[in-house]
This record gives structure tokens, sequence and C-alpha cells, in this order.
């Protein structure tokens, strides 16, 4: 394993933004209407029969988690199905095998890219949440390089798990079971503080109540210094989980 | 050029290529030659190294390709069997972003990118998918695609396989004005014709193995024989579509 190199990556990430600047006119909306559904069933449906959650409206407690979220399910989609259609359908790999970009370079490229795709989708509903009002304070221009980061933490576990997947059928697992627990545990509706004690520690576990907490606390302007733990937290994780693709993309793809 | 020595590689034990010993000298066009299975594909991955080499080793340029893969693949040119054109992007994009790979900068890529569609005889159809291109056509951009680093050897991996004869036509006379330059060529084939027309040498391989080697005319007459396909029956008993 050789270490990734920057200038390179940045060729695999250009490769996959060209091709984003041709399609996202149809890229872009369909993820941010998932989590605007949420936003109305949920927080407008169902906040109506919940009272304040910490000191707010159950929509504007919901609302920045969902920024989170559009990260997340842009994050982990471009790392699995998107992904695995690059390495074995699309055989967008094999030909950057054949120059000067290396595996490493691919995972850091890969991953540079599925945080950009997080960043602008985070972004993108910061702006429509901003837009009905959630947003409280200017702390919240903050937010994108940490959606970003969050982006790459979920790149990191979207990408362990293509690594070891043989079939497009099996992803569905990774959403089943990775994703939606993360998306239903992870403090987006409640705070992880209303799990059973055994179940608190799994959550933190999970990236999402690190990054949903971020976008909480810049949006809302409240417990603002809490953002530090949650983006090491974040920084160190990504970096122990970018190690399995780096050690096994090139089995994947060079036999 | 290339240099192979004493190559080794096995797949769940059973050798692909055993002992192969080879050399492309600049200029020159190799031709591996042999039926499916004989080991010539996973030779030219070595060569490029995408495929790890078991024993023995391989030079391109004097550099060692399993210690200094990137400065390999930086100087040479690969032509998949598979076709792994890039279907998001448009004919052009795929020679640009190859050049991008390639360190080429953005106005070089775009100057490197016409020059190349106008020499594959592609220019009216940069901004089509490769999808929409025919065979002869995406086959031709493969090649292309290998020259955005101008390298002075090309790997070609059964370069007209599957093409029709005017398709293949066209492909070969690219070649073969590469060749008129000077790019060495070290492709694999099953076609004695292109071996006959593109070669100045040809490595029969069997079972991973050469069996011999030489010019193709030189070896017609050292066996006898009237044409490649003949001589490839008497050197392995096998035809070559075994």
């Amino acid at each position: 394993m050789r270490p990734p190199r920057l200038r390179m990556a940045l060729r695999v990430w250009q490769r996959h933004a060209r091709v984003f600047l041709k399609l996202w006119r149809h890229a872009l909306p369909g993820p941010l209407i998932d989590p605007l559904l949420f936003l109305l069933a949920l927080g407008f449906g169902l906040g109506s029969y919940v009272g304040d959650v910490q000191g707010g409206s159950y929509p504007e407690f919901l609302a920045p988690a969902l920024c989170a979220c559009a990260a997340m399910w842009a994050a982990s989609f471009e790392t699995t199905y998107v992904l695995f259609w690059r390495m074995h359908e699309g055989r967008v790999h094999d030909n950057v095998l054949t120059t000067p970009v290396e595996v490493e370079d691919i995972v850091l490229g890969e991953l540079l890219w599925a945080g950009t795709r997080a960043c602008l989708h985070g972004t993108s509903f910061l702006l429509v949440i901003a837009a009905l009002g959630y947003v409280d304070s200017r702390f919240a221009l903050l937010l994108p390089p940490f959606l970003f980061l969050g982006g790459l933490t979920f790149a990191g576990v979207g990408m362990a798990f293509t690594m070891f997947v043989r079939t497009m059928d099996s992803l569905a697992a990774f959403f089943t079971l990775v994703l939606n627990p993360m998306f239903l545990f992870g403090g987006v509706f409640y705070p992880t503080e209303m799990l059973p004690g055994w179940a608190q520690p799994i959550a933190w576990l999970a990236p999402t109540q690190h990054l949903v907490g971020i976008a909480r606390a810049l949006t809302s302007g409240a417990h603002v210094e809490t953002i530090a733990s949650d983006a090491v937290w974040l920084t160190v994780s990504t970096m122990l989980l970018a190690v399995v693709p780096l050690l096994v993309l090139r089995r994947r793809l060079v036999l | 050029m290339v240099i192979a020595r004493s190559v080794c590689k096995a797949y769940n034990g059973r050798p692909i290529v055993d002992d192969l010993e080879f050399a492309v000298r600049p200029g020159e066009s190799l031709g591996l030659l042999g039926p499916n299975g004989a080991g010539k594909s996973t030779t030219l991955k070595m060569t490029c190294g995408l495929t790890s080499i078991d024993r023995g080793s391989i030079a391109v340029f004097g550099d060692d390709v399993a210690r200094m893969p990137r400065a390999v693949r930086a100087r040479i040119g690969v032509v998949p069997q598979e076709e792994n054109l890039d279907c998001d992007l448009t004919t052009r994009e795929n020679l640009l972003v190859q050049a991008r790979y390639h360190g080429l900068d953005r106005f070089a890529a775009r100057a490197r990118a016409d020059e190349l569609l106008a020499s594959a005889h592609l220019g009216a159809r940069g901004d089509e998918p490769p999808a929409q291109l025919s065979g002869g056509m995406r086959r031709r951009l493969l090649v292309a695609r290998a020259l955005v680093a101008s390298p002075s050897l090309i790997l070609l991996d059964e370069p007209t396989n599957g093409l029709d004869p005017q398709a293949r036509q066209t492909v070969w006379s690219m070649l073969e004005r590469l060749r008129a330059r000077g790019v060495a060529l070290l492709l694999t084939t099953h076609y004695m014709e292109e071996a006959a027309r593109l070669c100045d040498r040809v490595l029969v391989m069997d079972r991973g193995r050469a069996i011999e080697q030489g010019a193709p005319s030189e070896l017609l007459a050292r066996h006898e024989q009237a044409d490649l396909d003949g001589l490839f029956l008497h050197l392995t008993g096998a035809a070559l579509d075994a």
C-alpha cells in the first residue's frame, strides 16, 4: 500500500465532477425531495402531536438533522451503487489504472467526490430549511465544510461495505442493515439520550449523531462548542474507515 | 524497450505464464500469438503492472514494472481487450479526462484531444457518446486514448477482436501509421492475418510458454509452412481457435 496522492486523486474527482455537471439538473432535485418529505410528514404532521424538543418546536429539531441526512444519503449512494457500477459495470477504474493514477489515488478521489456530493446535497437542503425559517444562527454558514467532513465519514462506511460485495443486489443489505438503522436511531427524530442505556454507545459508534449534532449546533447557535468533539470523532473515524478500501480495492480491481 | 526475464504467473496454483522471456526493441512490433488461455493477456497485464509477477521480472524503459509501475504507465499506452470507454462522457471528453490522468494541463489536454480525434478520423463525432459510435470507431477511440501521453510503446490486447473486416482494416491502418512514426507495439492476437500485417516478430505461446519466435516469414520458412495458421498447427498440434 502506497500513500494516496492528492494531485492524482483530484483527477479522479474531476472526472466525476465533469459527469455531475452534465447531469446535475436530474441528480440534485430528487435527493432534496426525500428530506423534504420527512420534514413535511414527520416535522409538521407528527410534530403537531409532539411538544417542544430541546427548547424548540419539533420541525426546528428535525430540520437541521435532515440536512445531515441529505449529506449521509448522498455519500452513501455514491459509495455503494455508483461506486459498484464504476468498479464492475462501467469499468471506469480499469482504465484509470492503465495511467499513472494508482489504486490509492482512486480511493482518495472517490472519498473526496462522495464528500463533495454530500456537501452539495446537505447545503442545498440547508438553503431549503433556511428559506422555511429553521435556521436561527449565522454559524450555519460554517456548516458546509462539516457536511463535507461527515460525507467523508459516510463515504468511508459505504466504501468499506462495497469492497466486500459481489453483486449489486447485495447492496440493498447496506441500506436495510446499516443506513436505515443509522437514520432511525442516530438522533435524527429524537435525542439519542431517549434510547435505552445499552443502545446509546452503539448509537455513538454511528457517524449520524455526530453530524446531526454539528448541524443542530450550527443552525441554532446553541452549544456550538460541542462540535469540536464531534468533528474530531468524524475525522478519526474517516481515517480509520479509509484503511479498508486502501487495503482491499487493489485486490478487487487488479488480479 | 521491454525486457521480460523468466516471468512466471499462476492463478490458484495453475500456471498461466511459465518461464516466459521476450524483448521488444525500440520501434519494433512484437505479436504474442496463441490460442485463448495461452497467457497472452496476462503477459500484457504484467507488462503494464496491472497484475503482479510471481517470479522473474519485466523491465520497461529500464524500469522494473513491479517496483515502479507509475513511472512505467506514465510512458506507455494500453488498449484493453474489453471496451472500457467512459459512457458518461462524450468521445472528446474520454480523451480529455485521459489526458488529465496523465497530468496534462487543461489547455494541453484540449489540444491533444482534438489532435487525436482528427488522427482517429473521429473529428466529427467528438460530441457524441461512445455508445453512438460504430464498433470500429470505438476501437479507434480506444487506440487514440492510449496515445494521449504520446507514448513510444503501446500495449494492445486483441486490438481487432470481434470487428468486421472493414472496421479491422481501419484499425490496422491506424496502427500502421503509428509504426511508421516509430511507436513500438506489443500486441496479442489470435488472427494470423493481423500478426502478418502488423508484427515484425511474433512469439508463439501455448499454455503459458513461448514455443517459437521470429519474424513471420522466417518462421514459415523454418517450419516449411505456407501460412501462420499452418505454422501454429504444426507447432502445437492444435488449431488456433481451439
